[in-house]
């Protein structure tokens, strides 16, 4: 395989070809899905815990966040639409690019959970427009979008994806889907981060947590698109010797390096008017999560180890979203009372 | 004496949370390494010692293939079995490491609990440090 070969978009059918098949790239495969034999059998896991996620804006009552609206600082209903534009702006590039990905992965079953993800991308971008429907006039809209497209930070921090994708759709190679790739995690593991603080942070002060509930669901689903596409680039690695170079690792630790700078810049421009969070503890935190993802990559840790030094940046618990999915195991093993090394055991 | 390591693994994370107890228990005792695909659920009974080793999915469900090594404890298992649960997971969640939980409280009812180590995707050095810490616990019994 030549790295720098464009990839053939594939035949809808195959009828010679294995359903199973040999590769997520340039594989013989039918086209057919059959759940039940194929390559990587953890990836149905994964689309099962995708549909389990499934969730959609409007069941998300906003009537608490628009009567809190009012009482927010100036600062706050500022830093709060510019966040809101700029994640819309990430995630409605998210939506096609998945779709375009999907052409050339010859993976059968990465096909669908790539579909999957460009759906809930796509529900996610509509999250947006519902929260500032409920706020804000459309002129305002507007105005906020149009601000978010001109924003000198915003565009610097953006272009470094937007290079990566676009080189992708004129050029399908291996080595663009696998800088695709690594760049996806930067705007789906990375570049989120400092939005989410933010709405985490109103919410530890009781601020829009119906905002930020639709923002829990959102990083719930972001945290297992990250790990899929994580997933994939370990794959395609594996799978593809030619792709597997030091000079490619290298360029996965530059270039989450690079977006982990950028997203220091982003958090200390949005967030340095905030009380409550500390900017260098914020960067802590940054680190912090680029190692998560190198270790996701199957690699080392690139900044100093360290614990979480923002724990409460998380998905809010099944409880506070009100959710009431489980099946009959998971609620028969709650009959045990929770323990705790108080028992007599130890923690580690 | 005898002891068993029983672990699933997707990513390769618990795995090596597994290897690393693993070469560090055989030291001191004679133990089975292996992963649940491999188990006998029969053989339980065999071991002095029980360790089981888990990632957690999602919301902090037990990963499906071991939901039958659960049941068969809770309904086989007895008091006089020393056990201990680790576990990766990401601490994004709000329960990080849910299905170590699941396995520690029942196990804490049904066995004779010792430790439980849950580790934040693959280990880091702080993790591989806590790991003859987690074997010293688990032997504790036998060495007093």
């Amino acid at each position: 395989m030549k790295v720098d070969q464009p990839l053939q978009s594939i035949k809808l059918l195959n009828p010679a070809q294995p359903n199973k098949s040999t590769g997520i790239i340039n594989g013989q495969s039918s086209g057919i899905l059959n759940w039940n034999d194929i390559s990587h059998p953890q990836m149905y896991e994964l689309y099962q815990t995708l549909l389990g996620n499934f969730w959609k804006a409007q069941e998300i009552n906003m009537q608490d966040d628009v009567k809190q609206w009012d009482r927010l600082s100036d600062t706050e209903r500022d830093i709060f639409l510019r966040v809101n534009t700029q994640l819309a702006s990430l995630d409605s590039l998210q939506t096609p690019t998945m779709t375009e990905v999907m052409h050339y992965v010859t993976d059968s079953s990465f096909k669908a959970i790539l579909a999957v993800i460009s759906q809930q991308e796509a529900v996610h971008n509509e999250s947006y427009s519902y929260i500032l429907s409920s706020l804000v006039p459309l002129s305002e809209q507007n105005k906020r979008f149009n601000e978010a497209k001109e924003d000198p930070i915003v565009q610097k921090r953006n272009q470094l994806i937007l290079d990566a994708y676009q080189q992708f759709i004129d050029r399908p190679t291996p080595q663009h889907l696998f800088e695709l790739a690594v760049n996806s995690i930067n705007l789906e593991g990375i570049y989120f981060y400092s939005g989410f603080a933010f709405f985490y942070h109103l919410a530890r002060q009781q601020k829009m947590l119906k905002t930020s509930t639709m923002i829990s669901y959102i990083q719930r689903d972001e945290m297992q698109h990250a790990y899929f596409i994580s997933q994939f680039i370990r794959i395609l690695l594996s799978e593809n010797k030619e792709l597997n170079t030091e000079a490619n690792i290298e360029y996965i630790y530059q270039t989450i390096g690079k977006a982990i700078e950028l997203e220091k810049e982003w958090a200390d421009h949005i967030l340095k008017d905030i009380d409550g969070i500390e900017l260098d503890e914020f960067h802590n935190y940054l680190e912090y999560l680029a190692n998560k993802r190198f270790r996701q990559l199957g690699l080392d840790n690139y900044y100093p180890e360290r614990d979480n030094p923002m724990a409460w940046i998380h998905v809010f618990s099944d409880e506070m979203m009100n959710e009431t999915k489980s099946d009959f195991f998971e609620q028969k093993s709650r009959t045990y009372t929770k323990v705790s090394s108080s028992n007599g055991f130890d923690e580690l | 004496m005898k002891a068993c390591i029983v672990y699933t693994s997707t990513t390769g994370n618990t795995e090596e949370v597994a290897t690393a107890i693993y070469n560090q228990l055989v030291s001191h005792i004679d133990t089975d390494l292996m992963s649940i695909d491999n188990f006998e659920f029969s053989t339980i009974n065999m071991y002095d010692y029980f360790i089981i080793g888990t990632y957690t999915w999602g919301n902090g469900q037990l990963p499906t293939e071991m939901k039958a090594l659960y049941q068969r404890i809770e309904t086989h298992a007895n008091k006089h079995l020393r056990t201990a649960v680790f576990g990766t997971g990401d601490r994004f969640y709000p329960l990080f490491c849910g299905a170590v939980d699941r396995f520690r409280d029942m196990l804490y009812e049904k066995t004779d609990l010792a430790v439980t180590f849950k580790v934040e995707l693959s280990p880091q050095q702080t993790d591989y440090n806590k790991v003859p810490i987690f074997v010293d616990r688990m032997l504790a019994v036998q060495v007093s």
